[in-house]
């Protein structure tokens, strides 16, 4: 339902919680929240399936099903960003268990456009030392991958990345010191083949 | 690595990885680091090549304006809500969708002598 009020209304100044009270009977409050949110679901959701396709594709669902669950959404404790990061997170989870897919390493068109050197040598070693990179990241189990994206992509905070996964600002910091040892071991295992296979459950 | 240290270079990666996303100095913290725990300049190393190679990604234009235009135009009809649906739950949906289609169909051309008129009295409600 469109608010009559709306042109009255400048939502770029009001914080997310009054845009979530809003978007419930208004759909430009909900606008303003995509706007908001758009570039870092697209991105997260982007690095967790490697190819352009599907993060459009879930980036969309994600959402749509913020925007059809928003009018039952109540904040207890877990602020908006978190909840629609949790959606990403569950419709990704959702994707790899439906395709199968956790081993396709693609990220390929982001790699090559994203180098900075012109020399072609050092185009070629940049471009495999970040294959390498994003290989490794990928094979991490689900939450690791999460921390590493939610902290570097998205630059937040521990209490931030700790709302959105559930956990303790301890218990992240403590996740991320162990993820980048796995991280090292498994760039140092791809090198020389001696791949291992990760659980896929989550660790504490 | 007893819990004290591994909490303390714990502690410190954070930091570093926190000053280096300010773009401010780390080698201090660096120092400090490899004093407390030997050899961390590999893990170090790591963390900026998180930093340089994970950086945010833009949908095309196009498509954010697209997805906006479709989100805020409506609600999501019938076609929108079985793309939102789990891929099984599509299948399921368009596979009961088309057998609902053919039994309409087969009904329409098999069944439409055996199918009596419900007289119009019969579902009046009286005055």
């Amino acid at each position: 339902m469109k608010n009559p009020f709306s042109r009255r209304i400048n939502y770029a100044e009001l914080d997310d919680k009054q845009l979530v009270a809003l978007a419930k009977e208004d759909q430009a409050a909900f606008g303003e929240l995509y706007e908001r949110y758009l570039q870092k679901i697209y991105s997260y959701v982007y690095y967790r399936t490697g190819n352009v396709h599907d993060a459009e594709d879930l980036t969309a669902k994600v959402f749509f099903r913020a925007l059809s669950h928003i009018s039952n959404y109540v904040e207890k404790g877990v602020p908006f960003q978190a909840w629609l990061y949790r959606i990403a997170h569950n419709l990704v989870a959702n994707w790899h268990r439906d395709q199968g897919r956790r081993k396709i390493i693609a990220l390929d068109d982001y790699v090559a456009h994203s180098l900075t050197s012109e020399a072609p040598d050092r185009l070629t070693e940049e471009l495999e030392e970040r294959s390498l990179l994003l290989e490794a990241v990928r094979r991490l189990p689900e939450d690791r991958q999460q921390l590493l994206l939610l902290k570097f992509v998205e630059q937040m905070s521990n209490a931030e990345i700790g709302a959105i996964m559930g956990r303790t600002e301890g218990a992240i910091k403590s996740l991320y010191h162990r993820t980048l040892l796995a991280l090292r071991e498994e760039m140092v295992a791809i090198q020389t083949g001696d791949l291992k296979q990760w659980s896929d459950g989550k660790e504490g | 690595m007893s819990t004290a240290s591994e909490s303390h270079l714990g502690n410190l990666l954070d930091s570093i990885t926190t000053r280096l996303q300010r773009g401010d100095a780390v080698d201090p913290l660096i120092e400090q680091a490899e004093d407390d725990q030997g050899d961390v300049a590999e893990i170090v190393e790591l963390i900026q090549s998180l930093h340089t190679s994970l950086t945010p990604v833009n949908p095309g234009q196009e498509y954010a304006e697209n997805l906006r235009a479709n989100l805020l135009d409506g609600r999501p009809g019938v076609a929108g809500r079985v793309r939102q649906m789990p891929a099984r739950l599509s299948v399921a949906a368009i596979l009961a969708l088309f057998a609902g289609c053919l039994l309409l169909m087969l009904r329409r051309i098999f069944g439409s002598d055996s199918a009596p008129d419900v007289p119009e009295e019969a579902v009046a409600t009286p005055l």
